[in-house]
This record gives structure tokens, sequence and C-alpha cells, in this order.
């Protein structure tokens, strides 16, 4: 069942201040580039805004509104990537995106389901990946002379996007076997994070292939899990422990590989030629990355949470570590783009089947401001930014393979 | 209720079937009720898009034809952007946001209704300029600000408040025709807002632009002012963290207390006859603890303790030129406190201002205020004399207590703030008080103190604050209140017979 009543006080509080839609005071810097939410950017109906979905779920919970074809397109189009809840937590107390994710979650229960998000849930139960390709190619790309580290509690979780991209799970390989970590892959074992099943809605899908990884990481006595995929690393950090408590470690390839350089064990030579690039922050590795803490409780009188609840505002995201490896990269000169960090503006990657003029839109949007810092390539560290920012007028570059390359 | 089929084909056949939805979720982001009104807004009937102030002409038009109600829309932060009645549309001006010009010479700039302040400020800051900012946040409408806010919030001490900013306007009248006021309607261009012939820019924008509600404004130019400080904002840190850093050679910031609000008052006074100090306010301790914290709960963690240290804080911000240009504002300031017993509050409060300068970054935080998760509700707005403004605090302080100590009201009994302009020429005040959302009475205590509060101003002769739209509360305030509201509500009545423009 969606949990939208749970956040009545988020729905009731929004005074439509229009902070999630617009980039924060201290980051502001002009006329241009100053919208943060690709949605209301594109359809202008507010709506079509953090803000507007708040007002639509609210009236959904009291049974004014009842969910239908046009809203779950509505509610799909947008991207989750959590551009409205990082600003509006800049200044209040409210869970913007949760609301987001228990609104399609409403839809879904109420049978609207995007079909594309129907093939992928279909994809996953049937192939254990998202793109519904055989499970028993899940390591084809993996080299006959590779050897796993058998006593290793560390584990590379490669992801569903090393169908598309082995070149960046091989990077990552050679980076952790360069910085001497003891790791090993899961094999067979490895399945689709399923997180982005729960953001779409299908709770209870994702639910059965969380807590099934859970049980898998367990029973192989897993403590460190460590991926190059920004997607999956967001999963394991901001969905799974909605299903249960863990010790476990999850890591992103670019944490490793910074402590690595940092403490000497990764040296990096330069690049070939000078070369200005800027740094595209994900969603997932950034202002979504953070630990998500289960809170259930009370709110009293002017806002009192009892017991205290953690925010996530965004701060405490993956966002040095890339930084820090650009910079190590003799050669490499970093520029940044305006919106950056947990202000980062999404590539609109998670609606291209949603809304594939949306994704190009949004996508079109972030390539011109990469343009516009004067960078000649624009790199990141998530397969679908990587599908979506790829063959545009900056070149792409994958910070792992980066890495990789430079060892 | 819904458009008839004609009208909806003749509107649509104006913007585009893209521009116009009737979709019941997408009027939904537009009728929500917001935590400061008990009630809900009436659903529009459609919501449009125009693009240009032909497109907004021909609307008005069908709407005329129709006897349809329209009202234009942009944040949607006051209560007054919603309908009112059924058988309304709301005009909504995302798609007409572009800045037309940025005159640094004359000092002004154009503008379509859609521009946030989070556009505009930083490209006028890039030219030495600066306009005062009433508190909604970088998403706040400038157009808003200019001509229909009821509120000031200052962001140098020798500038006026925002609706005196005003110059020429291009406006569809309800009939549909297009006006163009001041300079503009002359092709003198837009630098001023008055021409040969009466004025037609109070008329335009009423006392605070909702009164008047005779137009849609297309375009406008609101004057701008030259500033001392940096072109660009050194921002550093992560939300809900950003620091903000000016130039420390050319930068101070000053938090001191006081116990009585008539040394507040004589301390102001003496800093603008100097005309000294880039902003100086009497700010409200409430939202300053609140500005502090990060959540609900660190607010109340250090509101026991912050309430003691600055129950009358006052705030001074001094940006100059030069190194030697501070130390001798400095001067002036450190004895302008001691004559007026002021004392400065712990180093540790005084920091967090420094990180937050200028001004426009702390009204963007403002809305923080709304994390008690009551709502707020400003009374009091207005601008007089300085000295009358500060004896208005003095009289609420004689029924005020009545409220808080009850429950009624948040205990804040203080929270009271003044923002003098023009170096103390006179001033905007605003008494922010918050009520508990989980009481279910709390909706009628806030209108009983409400009600209460405007009863005392009346018989204390003190300032009420300026009403939404006419009739009644026109009439209770009698002369107290400018007659300028009949003469809008006469003009009004000429120009908009039917009401189809919403007020």
């Amino acid at each position: 069942m969606s949990d939208l009543k749970k956040h009545q006080y988020t729905m009731e509080s929004c005074n439509h201040c229009g902070q999630c839609k617009w980039i924060l005071p201290a980051r502001m810097i002009g006329w241009d580039f100053a919208e943060i939410c690709p949605i209301h950017m594109r359809y202008s109906y507010d709506a079509y805004s953090g803000q507007g979905m708040l007002n639509m779920a609210r009236e959904v919970s009291e049974g004014k509104l009842s969910c239908s074809e046009g809203m779950m397109k509505l509610a799909h189009a947008c991207t989750a990537c959590g551009a409205c809840d990082i600003n509006c937590k800049n200044v209040k107390d409210m869970e913007v995106l949760e609301v987001i994710y228990e609104l399609r979650a409403e839809c879904a229960e109420q049978g609207f389901v995007p079909e594309p998000v129907k093939r992928t849930a279909e994809n996953v139960k049937q192939t254990h990946n998202i793109y519904g390709l055989p499970h028993a190619d899940r390591f084809a790309w993996l080299p006959a002379d590779y050897e796993d580290d058998p006593g290793a509690d560390t584990i590379l979780f490669v992801g569903c996007s090393a169908y598309r991209y082995p070149e960046t799970a091989l990077a990552a390989i050679r980076i952790l076997k360069a910085g001497g970590v003891r790791f090993r892959l899961l094999g067979e074992e490895e399945w689709c994070c399923g997180g982005s099943l729960w953001r779409s809605g299908l709770h209870e899908e994702a639910g059965e292939l969380i807590r099934r990884n859970m049980e898998v990481f367990r029973a192989q006595g897993v403590k460190t899990v460590i991926t190059a995929c920004a997607e999956c690393f967001g999963n394991f950090r901001g969905i799974y422990p909605r299903f249960e408590e863990t010790e476990i470690s999850f890591r992103h390839i670019t944490e490793v590989a910074d402590e690595l350089i940092s403490q000497g064990r990764l040296t990096l030579k330069g690049a070939d030629a000078p070369m200005k690039v800027t740094y595209h922050d994900p969603c997932m590795l950034g202002r979504l990355s953070e630990k998500y803490v289960p809170w259930e409780g009370e709110i009293r009188s002017y806002g009192l949470h009892v017991p205290e609840k953690k925010f996530n505002r965004g701060e405490f995201g993956v966002y040095e570590p890339p930084r820090r490896i650009l910079d190590a990269i003799p050669g490499i000169d970093r520029t940044e783009m305006i919106r950056y960090k947990e202000e980062t503006f999404c590539c609109g990657a998670p609606s291209r089947e949603t809304d594939p003029e949306l994704a190009r839109f949004t996508r079109d949007e972030r390539l011109r401001e990469a343009e516009a810092s004067g960078a000649e390539a624009i790199v990141s560290c998530c397969p679908f930014c990587r599908d979506a920012l790829s063959g545009g007028p900056v070149r792409y570059l994958d910070l792992t393979e980066l890495i990789a390359e430079h060892i | 209720m819904s458009l008839s089929r004609e009208a909806y084909r003749e509107l649509a056949a104006v913007v585009g079937e893209q521009y116009i939805s009737e979709d019941d979720f997408i009027l939904a982001g537009n009728r929500a009720q917001t935590p400061e009104i008990p009630f809900a807004h009436p659903s529009p009937d459609a919501i449009l898009l125009p693009g240009s102030v032909e497109e907004v002409a021909e609307i008005v038009k069908i709407c005329n034809k129709y006897g349809i109600e329209y009202i234009g829309n942009v944040t949607g932060c006051i209560p007054t952007a919603y309908c009112t009645r059924e058988n309304s549309i709301i005009l909504h001006f995302k798609r007409m946001n572009k800045i037309l010009e940025i005159n640094a010479e004359d000092r002004y700039a154009v503008i379509e209704p859609g521009v946030r302040h989070v556009q505009l400020y930083p490209e006028v800051r890039k030219l030495g300029l600066s306009y005062t900012a009433a508190a909604v946040g970088p998403g706040g409408s400038v157009l808003v600000n200019f001509c229909a806010t009821g509120g000031d919030h200052h962001c140098q001490y020798g500038t006026s408040r925002p609706t005196r900013y005003l110059l020429g306007v291009e406006m569809v009248l309800p009939n549909g025709e297009i006006l163009r006021t001041g300079s503009l309607q002359t092709d003198s261009g837009w630098f001023c807002p008055e021409s040969p012939g009466p004025s037609l820019r109070s008329i335009v924008k009423g006392y605070s632009g909702n009164s008047g509600k005779l137009g849609i404004i297309t375009k406008c130019a609101v004057a701008l002012d030259r500033c001392k400080g940096p072109a660009e904002f050194r921002a550093e840190g992560l939300s809900p963290h950003h620091k903000i850093y000016m130039d420390s050679d050319c930068s101070s910031v000053y938090v001191f207390n006081y116990k009585s609000i008539q040394d507040v008052c004589d301390a102001i006074t003496k800093l603008g006859e100097a005309e000294t100090c880039a902003t100086v306010q009497k700010y409200f301790y409430l939202p300053l603890t609140l500005m502090m914290t990060e959540s609900a709960n660190e607010f109340w963690e250090k509101w026991p303790e912050y309430k003691k240290i600055f129950p009358m804080p006052l705030v001074v911000h001094i940006a100059t030129h030069s190194a030697r240009e501070r130390e001798y504002e400095e001067k002036i300031l450190f004895d302008v406190v001691e004559e007026t017993h002021g004392t400065r509050i712990p180093r540790e409060i005084e920091r967090w201002w420094e990180e937050h300068m200028d001004y426009f970054m702390i009204v963007a935080r403002l809305q923080s205020v709304l994390r008690l998760g009551g709502s707020w509700l400003p009374i009091k707005t207005g601008a007089e004399s300085l000295q009358h403004m500060c004896d208005v605090y003095d009289q609420t302080q004689t029924f005020i207590h009545d409220y808080t100590n009850a429950g009624k009201i948040f205990d804040a009994p203080a929270n009271y703030q003044i923002i003098p302009m023009e170096y103390g020429h006179f001033a905007s005040s605003e008494l922010l008080f918050m009520w508990d959302r989980k009481d279910p009475q709390s909706f009628r205590y806030m209108a009983e103190f409400s009600q209460r509060s405007k009863e005392e101003d009346l018989k204390n002769h003190a300032y009420v604050m300026a009403p939404y739209g006419f009739g009644k509360a026109v009439q209770e305030q009698g002369a107290l209140y400018s007659h300028c509201t009949d003469w809008l509500a006469r003009v009004k009545d000429a120009l908009d017979p039917n009401y189809t423009l919403d007020i």
C-alpha cells in the first residue's frame, strides 16, 4: 500500500514559495540556468513541479482527486531527480520527493503503471536485469583470466548496466586490482538491485528483490559492496534501508579510488593532452545517495518531530571524491557548471522511456550548460547519465574508465 | 464547472492546445490550500500559459465575451493569486519570463511578469545595482515585488519601499485594451512612472497591487539602486549550510540587542541622520532563531536560550567601497550604539549573519519560518513614520500577552520587525505571529487575534494593514485607511463592471 497519508504534514505545509523550481540563492548567477526542475522548465504548469505534485497528492490522499492516466504520465515524466526536495529542505522540514514516490505508488496501486515500467518489471522478474537480456550473459564480458579473491568480504556489484557498458565494469576491476583491494564478484547470484522498481512505485516487486539481494549478501558474508553504477549506489543507500537495517557498507568506486589515491596506493599518470572538463553530478551519486533512516513518530505542535527525525538534505552525497580524482590527473583542467553538487541539473535519463521528448529537452539543457562552462568534455560516472549525455556537442567521458586509463 | 466548448476552442486558438489545460490533475496544482488559509480555493476551470501581451489581450476579450473571470498568477505565494469564484481561469506567466532590458545608466530593468528574483537579482548585481525585495525567496515574482506586495524587506537602508520603484508599465485592461503608462505612453522609454496627465501608477497597482486588480501587467520597468558590494557572491558549502562571503575589508555585520523599542528607534534614526550603514533593521527574534537552525527540533533546542539573548535585535550590515570607509562607518555605528544603550550579542550569532549576507540571501531564508509547521500571518504590514511604527510595537504589547499566555498563538510577543527606509524617513513594520496547526481551534484563534489587533490599531490610531479587495474591510477601517481605495473601487467599477478580473 502506498504511504501517502504518512506524508500529510508535508502535503499540508507547502506555501507555494517556488523554491522547489529555482536554484538556491547561494548559487544564483543570472537569468540563464536558474531553473532546477526539468519538468517545470519544460511544461511550465505548476502541476509539473514538486509543489504541484504535493498539491495533487494531497487531493488524492483526501479522496478529492482520482489517479488517472494523465496523472500517471506526469508523475513518471518527473525524473525524480530530487532537486525540488533538496531545495525545499534548504529551509523547511518537508519530504517532497517521498511524496512523489508515494504518488507513483498510489497510481500503481490503482492500476496506472506506464508501459515501459511494466516492461522493466517483467524483465527483472524473468531475467533479473532491466534490459531483459539473458541472465547467463551478465558476466559474459569477464576476461577468461580474471581471478576472484574467494576469501574477500568485499564484492564488486557491477549492476545491469554492465550489459551495456562492460568497459566500465572492467575499469572498476582494474582500479581495485591496481589498488590492491581484495574483492570478488557475485557471479550468477548478482541480480538487479531493484531500486528503480521501487522508485517507479512498484514497492512490492522491489521489496521482494531487495530482500532477496540482502539475503545473498548475508549468506555470502559480504561486508562491503562497491559499485561503479551511481544508480545502484543511490538505491543501496537510499532505498535498501527501507526494508531492513544492515551493517553492510555501500561504496561507490569513486570513493574507493579517491581513498586509494590519497593513501598512495593508486597513482594516476598525466593526460595525453591538456583537456578542460566539467563534472556532472549524477543525482543518485550526489544528493540522493544519503543513507535513508526510517522514521516512525509523531509531529507535535510547531513541527517538533518526536523522536527526532533525520532529514536527508543533500549535504552528504558523494561530491568531492570524483572532483579530487579529476584534479589528480595532470593535464586535466576542471571547471564547474552553474548547477553542480547538490544543485545539479538532471541529465533526463529517468524519463527517457516514459517521456522521451522531456528526456531530450533535459539532456539538451544540461549539455548547453556544459558547453557554456567552456569544457571540452563532460565527465560523469552513471551509466544512465552516460546514455543521456553521450553523442552531444560536448564529449562524454566515464570517470571510472578515465581513472583506469590513467593508472 | 467547466468552460463551454466554444469558449475553450477560442481560448485554445489563442495560446495553442499545448498551453491550455482543463485536466483536473493540472488544475490541482493551482487550487491547493496553503497553510495560512483555512479554506480551499475554488478550482479554476482552466489554466492558460500565454506567451505575449497580444495573447493576454485576446484572452481577456474572450473572457468578457463569455463572462469568465480570470486572474494572473506567477508564484502563487500570496493568497490573492487564486480564484475566488467558480467559472474562473488562471493565466500563468511562466512563459513570459524574459528580462527585456537592464539599463545601467538610467538604472532600470524591464521585465516580463514571469521573471523571478533568482533571475533578475544576480543580473543587476553584475552591474553594481540592486533592488529592494520583499520576503518570498528566490522563486518570488519580481513583478509582484514591485506592484502587488503588501510588505517590505529592504536590501539597503537608503532605499524606499518596492512599490515606489514601479516605472513604465504595459498592461491589459479588463476590456482587452493594451495600456502603456508613464514615459512609455509617449514613446519616451521606460524610465519614468509619470507623464503628462494624471498619474496612473497608483491606479495600476492600487495600494499594494492586489487591492487594485485593474489589469494584467505584461511588462514593466522597475527602478534599480546603486549598491556597494560584490558583483558576484562567493558561496561555499552545501545546502542547507551555504555560506556567502563578502570582502571583509569592505563588509561587516553586527547584531545588537536592546531593552527598549525607543532606544532601537533612536539608534535607527541617528544612523539614518548620518546616512550610514547598508542595512539597518530591527529584526524579529523568532525567524532569526529559525534561520540559524537546521530543523524545527534544533529550533526547539535553541529557542529557550536565544529568546533571552536577543529579544530585540538590531541587525546592521556595513558595506563600503574601501576599508577606510568601513572603519569610518563602524565608528559612527559604535558611537550610536553606545549612546542608545545597545549591547553586542554573542559573536557566534553575528558570525552566522556575516556568513549569510547580503540581505537578499537573508530574505530568501525567511521561508524557514514555516518549519514550525503552523503558518505565518504578518499583520500591521505597512509603512509610516519610524516613530509611529515603534509606537505600534509598544501598543501591541498591551494585548498580545492575552493570546501568548493562553497558548492561542506562539509565545513570542516581541516578534516584530521594523524596516526603516530612506535613511529613517519612514519605516515598514510587520508583526509576525504563528499558530499551532495541530490545534483544531488554531484558525479561530488566528482570526480572533487578527481582529483584536485591528480593533486596537483603530483605537490607537495605528496604521491598519491594507485589505485584500474592497468592500467590508475598507468600510470597517474608515478614515484610517487611505481613501485611494475608494477611488480604486470607483475606477474598478468603471473599467471592469462585471469584475471579470478577479480581486
